[in-house]
């Protein structure tokens, strides 16, 4: 419980620093953005990294013609050996189209999954804590009648009815 | 006698084309595995698809062909990088030919106009020609973080570096390309 308090605090920390650091040092910071306003250097430099950025990002989102993985694989595949040629598989990879990756396919449900998995850990910790409060009742009862026995009929006889469980402390 | 050697040998080249065949099935694997990101980076270094499919194929040649016909043991970075490198020469050749028939036919000053400046087919070409200039180490870890879109992890799996030193080699990678590509622009102004 303790630790948990304490990685909170931590988790504060560090995130009360972050904010205080990005507001004093970051990009969207007072005298970073009149600095940039009054020094030619600095936002040529920016310029310029940023038209790396763009063309970059151009070069990104040019599309290709959907079959062309399809006649790339042909013709990769005509310059190998026949038998491989001729196998089921270099079939299949002729006709293949490009597919959206898993990411990309699964993305719609991203949120729906992270509700359900929230559920999920929910309902766990729930059924944890039910559970180990009822272990603990069970184990503070038995220790109850246990000192209950021993006051009453002594401590070897208690210890008989109620052998020590390895862990466990005699509390007389 | 020699009928039954004859028959003998037929069964034997047979028999080891059999098991040559049945050890490079993993080139279709590999093929059905990577085939769609390898098109994909080569498109983006390339833009041309005839190249692509040249690159393409040069690159499966050579993984066939590797230590006669053997499997490398980490394919994607073999095949990535071997990708890469024929591209980039194929870019290399593509763009000294083009500078010769250019300075041949049209005078350098001409081609500039400010139009070019929001042309994004002229900045993708600066882009390449810088790319193609770059040292191999900066150059790699580029093309596989921005046109193969890999994770620095998986680029410092493929070049054997750490994947604090693929950022780094990426950050410089982008200075280098800005301080080249405001060259570029200037030159031609």
């Amino acid at each position: 419980m303790k630790s948990i308090t304490t990685n909170n605090r931590c988790g504060q920390i560090r995130a009360w620093l972050h904010k205080a650091i990005s507001r004093r040092f970051g990009p969207d910071a007072d005298w970073f953005q009149n600095h940039i306003s009054n020094c030619p250097r600095c936002q040529r430099r920016i310029v310029s990294v940023g038209r790396v950025n763009l063309a970059l990002s151009a070069l990104k989102s040019q599309p290709h013609k959907l079959d062309l993985l399809m006649r790339a694989n042909t013709q990769a595949i005509g310059v190998l050996k026949h038998s491989l040629r001729e196998a089921p598989k270099a079939e299949e990879l002729r006709t293949t189209l490009p597919e959206p990756k898993m990411l990309e396919r699964w993305g719609k449900y991203r949120c729906s999954a992270a509700n359900l998995a929230a559920c999920v850990a929910i309902l766990f910790l729930m059924k944890i804590g039910i559970f180990s409060s009822m272990s603990e009742f069970q184990t503070q009862g038995q220790k109850v009648i246990r000192q209950y026995y021993a006051s009453r009929v002594g401590g070897d006889l208690a210890d008989e009815i109620f052998p020590e469980r390895p862990g466990e402390t005699n509390v007389r | 006698m020699f009928n039954k050697a004859v028959s003998f040998e037929l069964l034997w080249d047979f028999a080891v084309t059999e098991t040559i065949d049945e050890s490079q099935r993993w080139i279709l694997s590999t093929m059905q595995r990577h085939g769609q990101e390898l098109v994909t980076m080569l498109w983006r270094i390339l833009g041309n698809e005839q190249d692509v499919c040249d690159a393409y194929q040069n690159t499966f040649l050579q993984l066939a062909h590797y230590k006669g016909g053997q499997r490398p043991e980490y394919i994607r970075a073999y095949i990535f990088r071997v990708a890469n490198n024929v591209a980039i020469s194929m870019l290399r050749r593509r763009i000294s030919e083009q500078k010769r028939v250019s300075a041949a036919v049209v005078p350098r000053k001409d081609v500039s106009s400010p139009a070019n400046e929001l042309d994004s087919k002229y900045l993708q070409e600066t882009l390449r020609c810088c790319i193609a200039r770059l040292p191999e180490h900066l150059r790699n870890v580029i093309t596989l973080r921005e046109l193969a879109e890999l994770s620095y992890g998986q680029i410092a799996r493929i070049l054997g570096i750490s994947a604090a030193t693929a950022r780094v080699y990426r950050y410089k990678a982008v200075q280098l390309l800005a301080v080249w590509m405001s060259k570029e622009k200037v030159e031609r102004q």
